[in-house]
Order: C-alpha cells, then structure tokens, then sequence
C-alpha cells in the first residue's frame, strides 16, 4: 500500500531543509515530511520503500502495533510518557524497506518546526525487513525566526536478519529550544548499521538518549560530531548491549566546545562471547567556557567479549597550527580547517553549509581560543 | 634576499645558535651540513618564525626587512616557506582541502602530477604516508605557496636511497626551475641530497656556529674524511 501526501513545501521550507540534507522528492527512494504537527509530504519512487503516517500504518499493518513501544516501556521516563499520552493520534511516520530490497536512491525523512514557542512530540519507526539494504537521511531544522520551542521525539527503528542500513542525520534547532530525543535500535543477526549523526548548531538543550542491541554477528558502527558553542548544552546518553555472539560495534564521538558544554556517557555492554566493541570520545575545546566530558563506560558479562575504550580532551595543538601558517593561511582559516578535519566534516552527506556556519563559529570563538 | 646577520637563539636561557652571519641571494641555494644537535633545524625555524626559540642578538633580514617580532603567517605572506622534517598529521584534511585553503586549486593537479602525487589529493595530509611521501608532499607544499625562500629541513631523511634523487630534482625545481626570484636553504646531515642538486655554496654547522662555508662538493667531501671540522687550508 502506498499513500502520498502532496502537500506543498514553500521553496523556503526547502531552503531550510536543504541545509539539513533535503533533496527533490523526485530523487529520493522516499521522502517524509512533518511540519509542527502534521506530516506535510510523503512521496516514494520505490515501490520497495512504503512510507506512512503512524496513525495509518498501525490501522493498516497489525505487526505495527508490535513494533510500536516494542524497544522502550511508553513510561520509561517522563519525557517518554509525554509522548505515549499523545498516542490517541500518534504524529510521526512509519517507513518500511520491504524484505530483500536493494533501494538505490536515499530515504529522506525530516521534521521542521515553523511555529515559535510550539511544543512538538513525535514518533517514528523504521523497519528495515530482513536483507533490505537502504541508505537513509534524516533532519531537523527550524526557520530562522524560531528560536524558542520544544521537541521530543521517539524513534525505533528495526533492522532485521542481514538488513543494511547506512544513514546520517542532521539537526539544526532554535538557538533557544530544548529538544529530548530518545532512539531504540535493534539489529537482528547478521545487520549491519553505520549511522553519522551532525549535532552542530546553536540550541539551549539538546539530550539524546539512545540504546542499540545488537543481534548475533550484527554490526554497528556510529558516528557523532557534536559542536557547541556558547550557549549550548548538549548531552549525550548511548547503551549499545552486544547480545549475540560475533556482534561487533565502533562508536565514535567528535565534541568541539566553542563555549559551550557537551557531555557524553556511552555504556558498551557485552553479554555474548566473541563480541567485539570499542567507544572513542575525543574532544577538543577553543575557550576556557564550558564543559567536555567524556564518560565511557565498558560491562563485559560474557567470556569473550572484548571491550575497550578511549577518551581524550584537549585543545587545538599549537604544532598544527603552526605548520598550517607556514604555508599561508591566516590563523582563523587554519584553526578552522583543524576542526573541521577533526569533526570529520568532508563527508559528502554533510551539506557545506553547516561547514560554513562550523567555520564561523571557531572564528567567534577565536577570542578565547588560544 | 635573506640576511641572517649576527643572530643568536636560546630556548630556555640555553643558547642554541652562537652569533650567526649567512647570506643567501636570490637565485642561489645552499646547504647547511652539520652533525645531530648542532642547531640547524633551529636556525631554520628562527627563521620562519617556528617557537619555541627566542632570538637574543642579531636580526633575520628578508630583502632588507627585519623579520623579527613578526608572526609565522606574516613571514609566509612575505614568500618564506619550509618543508618540515617531521609534519604533524592533519587528520580530516586532505591535500585537495589545504590546497583550496591555499588558495591553489588552479595548479594542484598540475603540481602534484609533476611530483607524482597525484594520486594523494584526497588523503589526509601526513596521515599514513610514507617517509618519501611526506618528502615529496612537503616540496608539493611549497610549489603551492608559491614560495621564494624555500627553506627544507633534512629533506633525504626517512627516504629510501633509490627515491632521494626524486626528492633532489623536486627541490632543483622548486628553487631554479621557475619564474622569479627564488633561493633554498636546504639542511642535511647525510650531505646526500648534494648528489641531487646544484648548491650554489655548502656551510658547516657545529655547537651552534658556522665554522666553514664553501663549494659544495669540496665540503662534503672534507666532511667525509675529516668530519665537521674546519679545513685546514680554510
């Protein structure tokens, strides 16, 4: 079943989500939209990808229900519950890659906040059917006259036997909002997800929490680049629970604080033998303002499973610098361009705007920096 | 075109380079030889401007001007640029992003072909690159630069011998093979490099004082069979 909301983005809604990896509808596998409280757009070009607005999709499919709070309890926590209690007329999309695809072109999924002050509580899910392989994107973003609100999102995704996922997700809030999002991903035997998330722009508050269990030789390798400047508190809350033998994970986190704070506590868990795991917490500070904390954490409750960990904080070396100047570029450019390289922000899914506005930021930093 | 005139470096209230005079004019290159410690890769750094070293008598003079108190990015911007023994790793930035950065997109690829490097434009500067790899990547940086003191530090080090001649040539051209007033300052401790270019002059360096200057291969060769001393008919 296929249903397509034709809703109309303004050529700035696209503009707005165009920084955070929008692309023509017509060029994506499948493409979902949410605008304050409402899915606006829902397209797909691969009869493989099936997009639905939740409410839909758990009067369609029965299994819907099953997947739905199937990786958190609805009152796990407060923000959590606030989210169930809104499930009478549940906002958020249902994707589903059918079993076996090989999809060709990227989904694309977004959520855009257009009304100031608006409070906003999604859930989504992603069922990724057994050896589907699919590349995803997905963003968050509000115009540039919104800078106060609330958002609080769910998300569980589900990949199943040898399913592939690749993705990268980039959110730009409201220099003054609060966002909580909590992510649940389970990845049955033989998955494999490799996920690149861009937390990079100005926002009050922005807690993510999220758990990942991995199947038998399931396989996950995660990506975060976090940036906060003055003004920023970011905290990240990972579990990754290697629950099948030969599961396998790399979980990398890149902070820069510019000013602001970033805290970052990952649990490994490995409950299976012959698991292998390894977190990397690496953070770089510009200003004598705010905080980096990296808290790994390494439980190992099953022979074999080896773990190990790696965190470091520091500033910008004075010998890179130094050798970047001697080849031309002023101090700004040259400073900029060590953290952009240690953000790893070449990436091709990560629009060259939010480079730009990385770039201007460690510039307003420099007053302090060095 | 540089002037070093009487300088004297310390690090830490200990002297490094002992009342220094070199004069090197446009067009020419030379070599400075000397043992382990004995203060060459220093003077190129007071050169350039590199810390930790704090110049305590004496002046580094550029076509005339004084270079000192001026930062590192000014002393680049007047056309002075090194190739370093040791780079640090840049990881993140690949060649093709510093050369953007350098504002020398336009010759990248034609550079990098002519130093076989062109296969190197999207690795990460220095990560995973080999001894003559980075020699050669180091040259590619000053061609970019469009430097006019060209200053390399220990460029045959950590080279294969069968790739040092690749890493002369590179060097002959960087300094002689161009348009425009140019001048090397090559360091070495080997003296290999000297079979790869045409050095105008060769000085000896030891404790931290030039003790001889000379031509070149009659240097060397001293230095083969006496050691960094002073030749007797000097």
């Amino acid at each position: 079943m296929q249903t397509e909301l034709s809703g109309h983005l303004s050529n700035e809604e696209r503009a707005i989500l165009h920084d955070v990896g929008f692309d023509s509808e017509t060029s994506r596998a499948g493409t979902s939209v949410l605008i304050d409280h409402g899915l606006r757009l829902i397209h797909t070009t691969d009869p493989n990808v099936e997009i639905l607005p939740l409410a839909e999709a758990l009067r369609t499919y029965d299994f819907v229900q099953d997947l739905m709070f199937g990786l958190v309890e609805p009152d796990a926590n407060h923000d959590v519950a606030l989210v169930a209690e809104h499930m009478r007329d549940p906002l958020g999309h249902f994707v589903w890659v059918k079993p076996g695809a090989k999809v060709e072109l990227p989904v694309q999924t977004f959520t855009l906040m257009e009304t100031p002050q608006a409070r906003q509580f999604t859930h989504d899910i992603t069922l990724i059917d057994e050896g589907a392989e699919v590349e995803m994107i997905s963003g968050s973003a509000v115009p540039g006259s919104v800078h106060k609100g609330r958002h609080v999102s769910i998300n569980e995704t589900y990949l199943r036997r040898n399913a592939h996922c690749k993705s990268v997700s980039i959110e730009q809030w409201g220099a003054a909002m609060q966002t909580y999002s909590y992510g649940y991903s389970d990845l049955g035997e033989g998955a494999h997800d490799a996920s690149t998330s861009v937390m990079m722009s100005p926002v009050a508050l922005s807690e993510s929490h999220s758990r990942t269990t991995l199947g038998a030789d399931a396989d996950v390798s995660n990506q975060a680049i976090i940036f906060a400047a003055e003004g920023t508190t970011r905290v990240l809350k990972t579990q990754i629970e290697l629950n099948g033998a030969g599961a396998r994970c790399e979980d990398i986190a890149r902070m820069v604080s510019s000013g602001g704070t970033i805290v970052n506590d990952a649990l490994l868990t490995g409950n299976a033998s012959e698991t292998n795991g390894f977190l990397g917490c690496d953070g770089l500070k510009l200003t004598d303002q705010g905080e980096i904390r990296a808290v790994p954490a390494l439980v190992a409750h099953a022979e074999g499973s080896m773990l190990s960990h790696e965190a470091s904080v520091g500033m910008i070396d004075n010998d890179k610098l130094n050798y970047l100047m001697a080849s031309g570029p002023e101090e700004d450019t040259a400073r900029s361009l060590i953290v952009q390289g240690f953000l790893a922000l070449e990436d091709k899914h990560i629009p060259s705007s939010l480079r730009q506005s990385v770039t201007e930021m460690i510039a307003k930093a420099k007053s302090g920096g060095m | 075109m540089l002037h070093v005139k009487d300088l004297s470096i310390a690090v830490g209230g200990r002297t490094i380079l002992d009342h220094i005079d070199l004069e090197l004019p446009d067009g020419e290159l030379h070599v400075l030889l000397g043992p382990n410690g004995s203060g060459k890769s220093s003077l190129l750094s007071a050169i350039m401007g590199l810390p930790p070293f704090e110049v305590t008598q004496g002046d580094v003079l550029l076509d005339g001007q004084s270079l000192l108190g001026m930062a590192i990015r000014e002393r680049s911007a007047l056309g002075i640029g090194m190739a370093f023994q040791r780079p640090p790793s840049i990881e993140g930035v690949s060649v093709r992003s510093f050369a953007d950065a350098m504002g020398a997109a336009a010759s990248l690829e034609r550079e990098a072909a002519a130093l076989d490097l062109a296969e190197f434009l999207s690795r990460d500067m220095n990560v995973g690159f080999s001894g003559g790899e980075i020699k050669r990547w180091e040259v590619l940086k000053l061609v970019l630069q469009d430097a006019r003191l060209l200053l390399f530090d220990e460029p045959e080090s950590g080279v294969d011998l069968e790739h040092v001649g690749a890493i002369g040539a590179a060097i002959q051209r960087a300094c002689k093979g161009g348009e425009g007033r140019r001048a090397g300052l090559v360091i070495t401790h080997t003296g290999l490099i000297l079979n790869h270019v045409e050095a105008d002059q060769a000085h000896i360096l030891r404790e931290g004082r030039i003790i001889h200057s000379g031509e070149p291969h009659a240097v060397f060769a001293h230095i083969q069979s006496h050691g960094y001393t002073v030749p007797e008919a000097a």
